[in-house]
């Protein structure tokens, strides 16, 4: 096929043009809260405008220098990374289950996991906070307000979700390759270090980043499930609007503030996002 | 395929053990509410059986009823769009240019972002006399936006949110089963002189059809359960009534447990049923079909 | 799961639904069935006069003998 100059002309700048719109259509609403996270209590009752006036980053440092927000913070860090690990862990070797061996009712295990993410959570609270403070408790010790318990909790939908998205990834490892592993002496931990770790390393690289952002972006269990202690970052969010009769500009600072970590994350792993993101539906 | 199952369930039990204790056991409990009056504010306190109640007033309730179908309209017109704008989008980023991937990155920012911060943040943009959305609406097209006020602008704006925080993830998943397509079928059909839309609906389409299922499967799974990012946005006001704010309402403001637990049920059906129908339908099993 | 579907053959079950069903998703659509009878026959079937109501005009009961019956033959056939 050729094209003359003037049809590739075009093409580039429609290309450009269609990036150029989604881009702005991405970004107005996040500017928008960059916008409000820079402006004062009265500036932001003043017309609507989505340009930058100047910099005011009081709001800023109002929240990085309270304590209970860094707190929060480090709540956030310490449960969604936990949270990702584990969930990398029990679903490798859930899903190297599931591909490998002759398992009874092997698709319905497959199917009725995901139903746990099914459940409309308001109604679940109930029990699950009757568990926290009352089944599990030991001494004076509940489960209730700890990060071992948000941790264990996410896990009921980041788990399905991260078998779903591995299952196809161990399917397309060839069990030759686990067999000749297995002849060469390796036992089961080490097939599944030198064999399904290093090739399914995409997968499970997706697993652990997508696993860490909802984590780090679960708000309802949170919010319900602790008081002092293990609050999360995102919980401290929706306190600005019901506590402190909506403080905006602290509000979007603060939202901003919770997006740089996903950010930084999803920049540094762009490649494997789209590698592994297939749910080994595609069969080559 | 090993026949050693003994290792396969030990393999899967810690997983299993962990979604049995969070996920299954709160089930039973609601199951078991569910069949039970449970008002903390009622004269009597505690549980009182009371049978198929709590159904009998669900099936005559028309809050639910338009609950479930605000859900449905909600789900059906954002994940159309979501798959269209997604499809576009992977489509358009299968090409080389330069910029590529700075335009992907950017892309998949909404996605990072907590479903309550993505409530925030359009709350800020369509909050009257504060949010530029209603300003320049008002200016440039001579248009009330309030979404206050009227129950469709509230049911659209968060048909564009979920577009606006969830194409992404369409993206990313049609990116990955785009790339995924073999050449050969695609450059064949284009030799036997098949136009754009005949390559698209015969070669790339069937390709294409686990991981689009797929993604729809999530996509509903997902939208169905929407809480916080709605309930930021619009405050659970009317046209936003969806089953998730509905069972919120019904078990935290009214403290009606009993109540909340068989709404909470019944939803959890559908939602099963429709993914169930869906998963048949990905795993391929429907008869007559060329495996 | 192509090889599954040969390795046991009879479990993989032909009968009348217009997919390949194992045991367990015979029972899973049978209770699926007895659920959705249920809130129809709540919403449709009930009495709702007084008259009615006290002579116990087709109780709830009988929609549960109908989905058994209906799970009896989905499960054994389906």
């Amino acid at each position: 096929m050729t094209t003359t100059f003037r049809q590739r002309v075009w093409r580039f700048v429609a290309t450009y043009a269609f990036w150029i719109f989604m881009t702005l259509m991405t970004l107005v609403p996040i500017w928008w809260m960059f916008v409000v996270s820079m402006r004062s209590r009265v500036e932001l009752f003043a017309r609507p405008n989505l340009a930058l006036s100047r910099f005011f980053i009081e709001n800023y440092s109002n929240v990085l220098t309270d304590s209970t927000f860094q707190r929060y913070m480090t709540n956030s860090v310490v449960v969604s990374t936990s949270n990702a690990l584990l969930v990398m862990a029990l679903a490798l070797l859930a899903t190297y289950a599931l591909s490998r061996y002759k398992l009874t009712g092997r698709d319905n295990i497959f199917f009725w996991l995901i139903t746990n993410r099914m459940a409309p959570p308001a109604a679940f609270l109930l029990p699950l906070y009757i568990m926290f403070t009352r089944t599990f408790r030991i001494g004076d010790w509940t489960l209730y307000d700890t990060q071992i318990g948000l941790i264990l909790l996410y896990c009921v939908f980041n788990l399905p979700f991260a078998i779903w998205l591995l299952k196809g990834v161990v399917d397309g490892i060839p069990i030759e390759l686990d067999d000749a592993a297995m002849i060469d002496g390796a036992g089961l931990a080490g097939v599944l270090r030198h064999v399904i770790i290093p090739l399914a390393a995409p997968g499970l690289a997706v697993t652990g980043i997508l696993s860490w952002v909802f984590a780090w972006n679960e708000y309802l269990f949170a919010a319900n499930l602790t008081s002092v202690n293990a609050r999360t970052i995102t919980t401290g969010l929706a306190e600005f609007v019901t506590v402190t009769g909506t403080n905006w500009g602290e509000l979007a600072a603060m939202s901003m503030i919770t997006l740089i970590p996903s950010a930084v994350i999803v920049i540094l792993a762009q490649r494997y996002i789209v590698m592994g993101l297939t749910f080994g539906a595609v069969k080559e | 395929m090993y026949t050693n199952s003994r290792t396969g369930w030990l393999l899967l039990s810690p997983t299993l053990l962990v979604l049995i204790i969070f996920g299954f056991l709160p089930f039973l409990y609601v199951l078991f509410v569910g069949f039970n009056e449970w008002n903390i504010f009622a004269a009597e306190e505690g549980l009182r059986f009371s049978g198929l109640d709590n159904y009998r007033r669900l099936v005559f309730d028309d809050d639910f009823t338009t609950s479930v179908q605000l859900t449905l309209k909600f789900a059906t017109f954002a994940i159309l769009s979501e798959l269209v704008l997604g499809f576009i989008l992977a489509q358009m980023l299968t090409r080389n240019f330069p910029g590529k991937s700075l335009f992907r990155i950017i892309h998949t920012f909404p996605l990072m972002v907590a479903p309550i911060a993505v409530g925030a943040i359009w709350r800020l943009l369509v909050i009257p006399g504060f949010g530029p959305a209603p300003f320049f609406l008002d200016r440039w097209f001579d248009l009330t936006y309030q979404i206050g006020s009227y129950p469709d602008q509230a049911l659209w704006t968060s048909v564009i949110m979920d577009v606006w925080h969830w194409t992404p993830f369409v993206t990313l998943t049609m990116l990955a089963g785009l790339t995924a397509i073999p050449k050969e079928p695609v450059e064949q059909a284009k030799v036997d002189g098949a136009n754009r839309f005949q390559v698209f609906w015969y070669v790339t389409l069937p390709f294409l059809r686990p991981v689009l299922l797929t993604t729809v499967f999530i996509r509903i799974m997902d939208a169905i359960r929407t809480v916080d990012e709605v309930w930021m946005l619009a405050g659970g006001g009317p046209g936003t009534r969806f089953t998730g704010i509905y069972i919120w309402r019904v078990v935290f403001p009214r403290t009606d447990y009993g109540y909340g637990s068989s709404i909470s049920l019944i939803t959890l059906y559908l939602t099963i049923v429709l993914c169930w129908l869906l998963f048949i339908a990905i795993s391929g099993r429907r008869k007559g079909e060329v495996e | 799961m192509e090889e599954q579907k040969s390795e046991n053959g009879k479990k993989e079950f032909d009968g009348f639904l217009p997919f390949y069903t194992n045991a367990f998703d015979r029972v899973f659509i049978a209770v699926v069935i007895l659920i959705a009878v249920h809130l129809l026959w709540l919403r449709f079937m009930e009495p709702q006069t007084a008259a009615e109501i006290a002579n116990r005009a087709r109780p709830v009961e009988l929609a549960t003998l109908l989905s058994f019956l209906i799970g009896f033959f989905v499960v054994r056939y389906g």
